[in-house]
């Protein structure tokens, strides 16, 4: 069951290079997640791996395989921009999607089910899909694309526009249908939420893909993170003028200091405490958007 | 029925053709959504669910109860004004009432006119039921005729059966005259015209009301099926859903399930509406289902599956430019243009009896035939080889335009934000 495999892809709108020579892998088991501004070819490259956007270049695999109708349907998408029939029924819609996917018309009723009392939508599911909330009906999308029990899920901003108990619903099951084997290849701009969700991520600019790893192992990566409180110094004005020190963000009264591999952490504590009572001093892992400032530059 | 059948062979034959070629075109690198066996998993669903949610609604229900209301209408209100108007009051004066009333029945039924005979006592009597309008006419003996107005058009049954009774009244003054035997003039009742021939070809009387009622019904129904592929395929690019739909079947697949979907609910809505029309003008006895009237409906029903089969693949493709109702009115409108041509043309030419060089052409171009050639075989000015050709013109064309509106709709679909033109479409690879 997998790994999906994108090998060099290449798309071209006119002068534009939408996505060039692009080549990563989403394995089973994993959710992965994908970043990149707004126009680096996150879209396209989800819409290529279901055949929705011809390619100039470039192969998607799945298992080593090249992918056909047969094997999409054992996939589950959810597109950047919801789709569903406004007027149509929810649990109707869920179970026709489903059967869309070669489910029969039973095991597609009962799927629905269970996925809308898993994502607390069952009692909406005789009402028509266009008289639900912004959330509930993206809660319905991800049943739909659940609904056929998918080994690939490629969720495009899944996460957008969800209150956090929405998102703590479906960042759960997310976390699940990966343990369960599923791939899961997930966009979203919250990088917090996909630092929390997914066990690794893959950062595409201009069609290319610009970092690649295992979140912990980037989170290890690049120079130490500092964080010190100082009390009555909430500007940090005491690290300025350390040398190899940058302050990267101040917030609650805290900083967090970037420390060049030669700087003394024994000399940044110093300089602290003449400033004033320091109530807290740690090292911490780099962030997931600091990774992705940083790869952007 | 057959007109039923028939459609669903077309719609049929020309998705599955579509769909081999298709299949046959695409090899295994060509695109990225290339691939080995191909299968029509998708289109029965596609094509259940249009089934399913067009009969459903509400539109769908009302519109059909509005034809319904709309063909008894057509049919019923004739055979009442028919029947409505009451038999002509005739009283008769004389010696022998048995015999003129035999005599007024007998003239009376030639003329086509349903007449009532009464017995009056005197001439002073019968003349004042007249004045009274107790009658319509008086016969006074076999001497006279008389009517409280003459009408100097003759336009009036009680004018025209006054005639008629005088006419007869004086070939039988004359055949006394002659002292012809009652066999001589049985005999010379019992005379026949000689036919009467124009130089004009036709030579059979036909029904020109069935063929307007057909061309209005094709016409109605063939805006309202499109409508619903127009709003079908719009609401799936506008909501989006079209995206998640393509990510598990085919743009062909997905397209034919929809033009299929929606022509079994069209065939299944004109099977009922004609059966309606039939079984309620044999319970009143209508004009419009007598004579030619069964041939003529048969070919309304056949064309409106053909034009349906031939113009729902183009409004597919015009509604996937589209993505708002504002655009959609600006895209469908040219595809309207024959259809209203066709529709003046075939109505101007039911009511004139006489169809034009021009007319006879259109009844074999795939846009307007669906209108001029159930005319044209009302009209009986059309052979069976003729009509066979324009039906196999018809198909190869929607062949064709199948073919390009599967093209279109592809590189289309997809393409959101403002309307997509058609030159780009064409112009682009994909």
């Amino acid at each position: 069951m997998g790994p999906l495999e994108l090998n060099g892809l290449t798309r071209r709108f006119g002068s534009v290079t939408a996505l060039d020579d692009l080549t990563f892998s989403v394995p089973a088991g994993r959710v992965v997640g994908f970043l990149g501004p707004n126009g680096a070819g996150k879209t396209t490259t989800m819409r290529a791996i279901f055949g929705l956007t011809d390619l100039d270049a470039g192969s998607v695999t799945w298992s080593g395989a090249a992918i056909g109708q047969a094997e999409r349907r054992r996939f589950g998408y959810m597109p950047e921009e919801r789709g569903l029939y406004p007027t149509m029924k929810v649990a109707e819609q869920v179970a026709y999607l489903g059967r869309l996917h070669g489910m029969d018309p039973a095991g597609a009723a009962a799927a629905t089910r269970s996925w809308l009392e898993r994502l607390g939508v069952a009692h909406r599911a005789d009402d028509k899909v266009e008289s639900l909330s912004h959330g509930n009906q993206q809660r319905v999308q991800l049943a739909a694309a659940l609904v056929h029990g998918p080994e690939l899920l490629v969720l495009d901003e899944p996460l957008a526009g969800l209150d956090p108990a929405g998102i703590d619903a479906i960042g759960q099951v997310l976390v699940e249908q990966a343990r369960a084997g599923c791939g899961v290849l997930l966009s979203s701009h919250q990088l917090d939420l996909v630092e929390d969700l997914c066990a690794s991520v893959t950062i595409i600019d201009h069609g290319r893909v610009v970092v690649s790893g295992d979140v912990d192992v980037l989170a290890a990566s690049g120079p130490r993170r500092l964080v010190v409180r100082v009390e009555g110094d909430r500007d940090a004005g005491w690290a300025g003028g350390l040398a190899g020190v940058r302050v990267s963000e101040r917030a609650g009264g805290e900083a967090r200091l970037v420390l060049d591999d030669d700087v003394d952490s024994d000399a940044v504590l110093r300089a602290a405490m003449a400033a004033g009572r320091v109530t807290a001093f740690s090292f911490e892992r780099r962030r997931l958007s600091e990774v992705f400032r940083e790869a952007l530059g | 029925m057959t007109g039923a059948v028939v459609a669903a062979c077309v719609v049929v034959f020309v998705a599955v053709r579509l769909w081999l070629r298709l299949r046959r075109r695409r090899g295994p690198a060509s695109s990225s959504r290339g691939e080995g066996a191909v299968d029509l998993h998708g289109a029965p669903l596609v094509a259940a669910r249009e089934i399913r949610e067009r009969v459903r609604g509400r539109p769908f229900r009302i519109g059909t109860a509005f034809i319904l209301v709309a063909v008894a209408a057509a049919i019923v209100i004739p055979v009442l004004n028919r029947s409505s108007s009451a038999p002509e009051q005739v009283g008769v004066v004389g010696a022998s009432p048995h015999q003129l009333g035999a005599l007024v029945v007998a003239t009376a039924r030639a003329a086509g006119i349903t007449v009532h005979v009464v017995t009056e006592p005197s001439a002073s009597a019968a003349r004042r039921a007249l004045s009274a309008g107790h009658l319509d006419v008086v016969m006074l003996g076999d001497r006279a005729v008389v009517v409280s107005t003459l009408d100097p058009t003759g336009a009036s049954t009680s004018t025209q059966l006054a005639t008629a009774l005088a006419e007869s009244l004086g070939v039988r003054a004359a055949y006394r005259a002659a002292d012809l035997t009652p066999s001589q003039i049985a005999q010379l009742a019992g005379a026949r015209p000689v036919p009467v021939l124009s130089l004009a070809t036709t030579t059979a009387h036909r029904n020109v009301g069935t063929s307007i009622f057909g061309v209005i019904l094709v016409f109605l129904m063939l805006q309202q099926y499109n409508t619903w592929i127009l709003l079908g395929v719009m609401e799936e690019k506008s909501s989006r859903v079209v995206e998640v739909l393509l990510a598990t079947v085919r743009p062909m697949q997905l397209l034919a399930g929809k033009v299929l979907g929606i022509g079994l609910v069209a065939m299944g809505q004109a099977s009922v509406i004609v059966a309606f029309a039939l079984c309620l003008g044999a319970a009143v006895g209508s004009n419009l289902l007598h004579g030619s009237a069964p041939t003529e409906v048969a070919s309304a029903l056949l064309w409106l599956v053909l034009g349906y089969a031939f113009y729902c693949w183009a409004y597919a493709a015009a509604a996937s430019l589209a993505e708002r109702q504002d655009q959609i009115q600006s895209v469908a409108l040219p595809l309207s243009i024959p259809i209203v041509f066709g529709y003046v043309m075939a109505l101007t030419a039911a009511v004139s009896g006489n169809a034009s060089t021009l007319f006879k052409v259109l009844a074999y171009l795939p846009p307007t035939a669906p209108f001029a050639m159930p005319v044209l075989v009302g009209l009986g000015q059309v052979t069976v080889w003729g009509f066979c050709a324009s039906v196999a013109i018809s198909i190869v064309c929607t062949v064709g335009i199948a073919r390009l509106a599967a093209v279109i709709y592809r590189r289309a679909i997809l393409r959101t934000g403002a309307k997509v033109r058609l030159r780009d479409v064409l112009r682009v690879a994909h």
